[in-house]
Formats: C-alpha cells, structure tokens, sequence
C-alpha cells in the first residue's frame, strides 16, 4: 500500500506558514497582533512559522513531484503531511480564535452579565481539541493527512517524558506519595467493582476483564493492553474503547467547568483530574483547558496519570489470574498466566524515559539542582547585577530608600528567626540565602508590614529567584506537543467510535465512572491542600 | 479508520505501543540534547 496522496495543499500550507512568519517577523501584522493582544506569541510565530512551513515546503514539493514506492520512507514521510496539517490548526486556534474568543467574551460581558469564553472555558486547548473533532465529523480529515493523524500520541507521550525535566524531587516525592494512595484506592476499586457488577450481570468474563481495565486504568492503552490476557473479541474491545472515548470526552469539557465552580487550584484539579478521568489524553487536556497559560496544573495531573499507568502491569497480572479462575471454575481450557512474562511485556516504556528525563535534570544540567518549578535561588553579585537591552547596568540590591523603610518596620515582626533574616536582608541589601528566602516569603504572606515595607520585601525575594532559560524552553516545547496531540487526538474522536458505546458495558462504565469522577473530587476536596 | 491502513493501528503508525513508546524517548532525549546545546 501507498500511503504519499500526490496533493497540492501541504506545499500550500508551508507557503502560508512561511508568509505569515515573514508577515509577522516584518511588522506587516502588528495592527493584527495589536488587536488580538498576541504581542506575547510573536517570537513563537516567526519561529514556528518558519520552521514547519519551511519542513511542509519541501515535503509538499516532493509530494508533487516524486513518485513514491511502497515501503518505509514512503510510510513515514506521508505522515509529514498530517502533522503540517494539526500545526495549521493548532496556529489558528491558539493565535487566532483563542484570543478573538477572548476579546468578545470580554466584550459581551455587559449585555450577557458574565463573560461566555471564560464560563465555557472556550480557550485554545478545548477549542483545538473541538476544532479536531468537527474537522473529522464534519468535513473529514482529508486523504492526504490521514496518516499523519495518528501521530498525535507519539505527541502527547513525547510531552509526558519532556515533562520529566520539570519536576523537583521535593515535588515528585510529595506529589507521588499523595498520587500512590490516590491511585492505589480509586484504580483498584474501580477494577473490582467493574469485575464485581460484571460478574453479577452475566457479562462474558473477557468483556468484564477488558472494560473493568479501560475504566480502572488509564483508558485505550489499558483497554488494548489487556485485552489479549482475557481473551476479548473485536467487538467487546470496541464496545469498551466507545464508553470511554464517550466518558472521557464529556469528562474533558465538564471537569474545568467543575473544577473552576468549586474554586479548586492547580494541585487540587491536577489530583482530581489524573484520578477521575478514564484516558491518559483526556487527562492532558482538561489540565491545560483548566489553566491554559501554564502547565502547573498539566504537571500534577500527569503524576497522577503516570502513577496510575504503573498500575498497569499489575492489574493486567490480575485480570490474567481472574480471567483463568472464571475460565476454570466454568470448566473452559485455558493456558496458565507467566507473571513474569506479563509484567514485562505491559510495562510502559515510557513512564521510564519521563523518570530518566526526571533524573537528568536532577543532575542540574538544565536548572540548579535545588530548583523548584524551574525557579532557583541566586544571590550572586553575577545575577543581582544585570545589563539591560541597551547595555546600561541594573542594580537590583536595595537602594538606601528601601533599606531605611525596612529598618523603619523592623519591630512590626515578632517572630525571631523572621526579624534576624530582615536584619541580614537590610544590612547586606541583598536576601543571604535560601533560608532567609524562606522566612521572607513567610512575613510577606503574614502581610505584618505597611503597603510599602511588603513591597521592599517582595522586591527582594523577586531578585533573587530566576527562571532558568532551558526550563523556560522545555516549558515552550511541552505545552506545543500537547497542543499538537491533543487536536491530533480530535481528529481520531470519530462519532462512529463513541456510537460503539451501548449495552451492559456503557450502563456499567458509566457507573464506575461517576463514582470515580465524584468520589475522587470528595477526597481531594476534603484531604488535598493547595500547597505542598 | 482502521480499514485504511494497513500498518500500525488506527491510533498509532507504529507496529506497537512499545515502538510507540521508544520513539517518544528518543525524540525527548534529541529535543533534551538540544535544548542542553543551543538555549
């Protein structure tokens, strides 16, 4: 089979992409990026522009011209094509209908009484992920992209890995003990309710085992991971993946719209997001679509995500032994389970490429060792003294003013440790260490000084804490590959899959569903604190 | 979508999710040895 469709439009796309990178990069589009306030995107414009529009004009160039054979190259260069054709979409939606959404929501804010893009959470993450779901309903992904759609999980896992380089080992080892007993009670509780209802319904034993592993694990990937230990036909395998595409889509657009009613924050939604919801992509999508300007939220859902995806193993070791006692007990010949042999084989691989990613930016290479969320602490003469754009010195230690206005409040504080470290703050001018970082941040949030003695103060932390510019980029990079698999992913949510859905399998995945979705935001609503 | 192809899956492109998984790891360890270099 020839996968390269001999078409014009991926040579179309790179022009486009490579114009409006020009366009930009020349000040041709400021009146544009003025009145849709992108201003921020500009860089990523030029940048990105160029760079796929330049890969989609050549390989567009030799679609048209070459007559491509049957075999590797062809197979995997026509998927170019398809991933030119999601990044055209991804450019529209997050430069161009996510702000214009923004701006008329905000617009009609006095007529309606509230602001409709931010109610309806219409940000590019959603809209990216509906705009993929119209283009393959309604208009059809067309021919010559088809084989590059199903590049968007390698997307999505390549971004769960990068993520690795963000985490600092006081937040993998907080979160991950929080995210183990989460996991460990809402996985393994669901897997046993589906096998317990199942068994009591009469479900065939290969249907219960793959629906109760789909709804209790991570979605799909489970779904398909255990399908082969239990048996299970073509059609239980389908009925399963349309209950959760079905669940897991209305989870993706209801949980931020909850998450944001009950005024939850980015630990908290993370928690309840990597708990409650079925599929590891919905995961992914309603963290972003919950806090779309940053990945905080993305950072504690994956945990949880990842945590569960561990599970994997284990619970496909379960439905094996389930699945031969059922097969036994109603006399059925089937072949003995090798633990071993199972484990190995259903271990994601990449759940280990996040942990080494994890581990190299452990080492430092990327940020200070110590840094958290890629920010760390340097109260060096290097990083407090720094040259602006035109060359002229700033001096970010306190001036004389401030020092005086600091010294002026220094008995507002009672605490000892508190009032020594603004002592060494105000005589060297300069915070002395993380520490004192530390007791700082803590009279600052005690709001125990004036207006003005809490600004020197905040001033002060400011200076000393950087963002490093590699975890800066990472930052850039994972929030694309998500938005890249993700309207991928859209365009692989076909009406035809979700109407798979029906049956016993629907009525019992929709139960455990909403008992994991609910009871898994009373816990974090009850026992998950905002801060770690 | 299935019928379409004749390699990989509906999902994937590639034979298995293990391939799959191994791909994303060195394409993360390229954009890491990348971002390492010239950022």
């Amino acid at each position: 089979m020839v996968y390269t469709r001999r078409s014009v439009w991926p040579l179309v796309i790179g022009i486009i992409m490579v114009a409006y990178a020009y366009l930009v990069q020349s000040g041709n589009m400021a009146g544009l990026i003025k009145f849709l306030n992108t201003g921020r995107y500009a860089g990523e414009m030029v940048t990105l522009g160029y760079a796929f529009g330049s890969v989609a004009v050549v390989v567009g160039l030799w679609q048209v011209l070459a007559t491509p054979r049957e075999g590797h190259g062809d197979y995997y260069l026509s998927t170019v094509a398809g991933v030119m054709f999601i990044m055209l979409v991804a450019f529209i939606v997050k430069w161009g209908l996510d702000p214009l959404m923004a701006s008329w929501g905000h617009a009609a804010r006095p007529t309606l009484g509230f602001d409709f893009a931010s109610v309806l959470n219409l940000n590019y993450v959603v809209m990216g992920i509906l705009a993929g779901i119209i283009v393959v309903n309604v208009f059809k992904v067309p021919q010559w992209a088809e084989n590059g759609v199903r590049l968007s999980r390698l997307g999505l896992k390549t971004g769960v890995i990068l993520l690795g380089a963000l985490y600092s080992f006081a937040e993998l080892a907080q979160l991950g003990k929080l995210s183990v007993l989460m996991i460990g009670v809402f996985v393994l509780g669901s897997v046993w309710l589906v096998l317990t209802i199942g068994m009591r319904r009469n479900l065939p034993n290969s249907m219960t085992g793959v629906l109760s592993s789909g709804v209790g694990v991570c979605g799909v990937s489970a779904a398909v991971a255990a399908a082969p230990v239990v048996q299970a036909k073509s059609l239980e395998i389908a009925y399963t993946i349309g209950t959760i595409l079905l669940f897991g889509v209305l989870c993706m657009f209801l949980f931020p719209i909850v998450g944001r009613a009950f005024g939850m924050g980015y630990i908290q939604f993370g928690a309840w997001a990597g708990t409650g919801i079925l599929n590891s992509a919905q995961v992914a999508g309603a963290a972003l679509a919950f806090q779309p300007g940053g990945i905080e939220t993305l950072k504690v859902a994956e945990i949880f995500n990842i945590t569960r995806v561990l599970f994997l193993p284990i619970i496909v070791l379960w439905l094996a032994v389930w699945y031969v006692r059922r097969e036994q007990a109603a006399q059925r010949t089937v072949q003995q389970v090798d633990a071993m042999q199972v484990v190995i084989s259903k271990f994601p691989i990449f759940v280990l490429g996040f942990i080494l990613m994890f581990l190299l930016s452990s080492t430092g290479i990327f940020a200070p060792a110590r840094h958290y969320q890629g920010s760390y602490f340097d109260n060096s003469e290097k990083a407090l003294v720094r040259k602006d754009r035109a060359g002229k010195e700033i001096d970010n230690h306190l001036t004389e003013k401030e020092v005086a206005t600091l010294r002026g409040e220094l008995d507002k504080v009672k605490r000892p440790d508190q009032k020594a470290a603004l002592e060494r703050l105000a005589q060297n001018r300069k915070t002395m260490s993380e520490d004192d970082d530390a007791l700082v941040r803590g009279v600052i949030n005690s709001k125990a000084l004036s207006k003005e003695g809490t600004a020197v103060l905040a001033k002060a932390h400011r200076v000393v804490r950087h963002t490093a510019p590699k975890i800066a980029k990472f930052r850039d990079l994972i929030a694309w590959f998500f938005t890249f698999g993700l309207v991928g992913l859209g365009m692989q949510i076909t009406m035809s899959s979700i109407r798979q859905a029906g049956g016993q399998p629907l009525v019992i995945g929709s139960i455990v569903g909403v008992i994991k979705a609910v009871g898994s935001l009373i816990v974090v609503l009850l026992l998950v604190a905002e801060t770690i | 979508m299935e019928d379409k192809f004749d390699r990989g899956s509906a999902l994937t492109v590639f034979p298995s999710d293990r391939h799959e998984d191994l791909v994303a790891l060195v394409l993360s360890l390229v954009i890491a040895a990348l971002v390492y270099f010239l950022v």
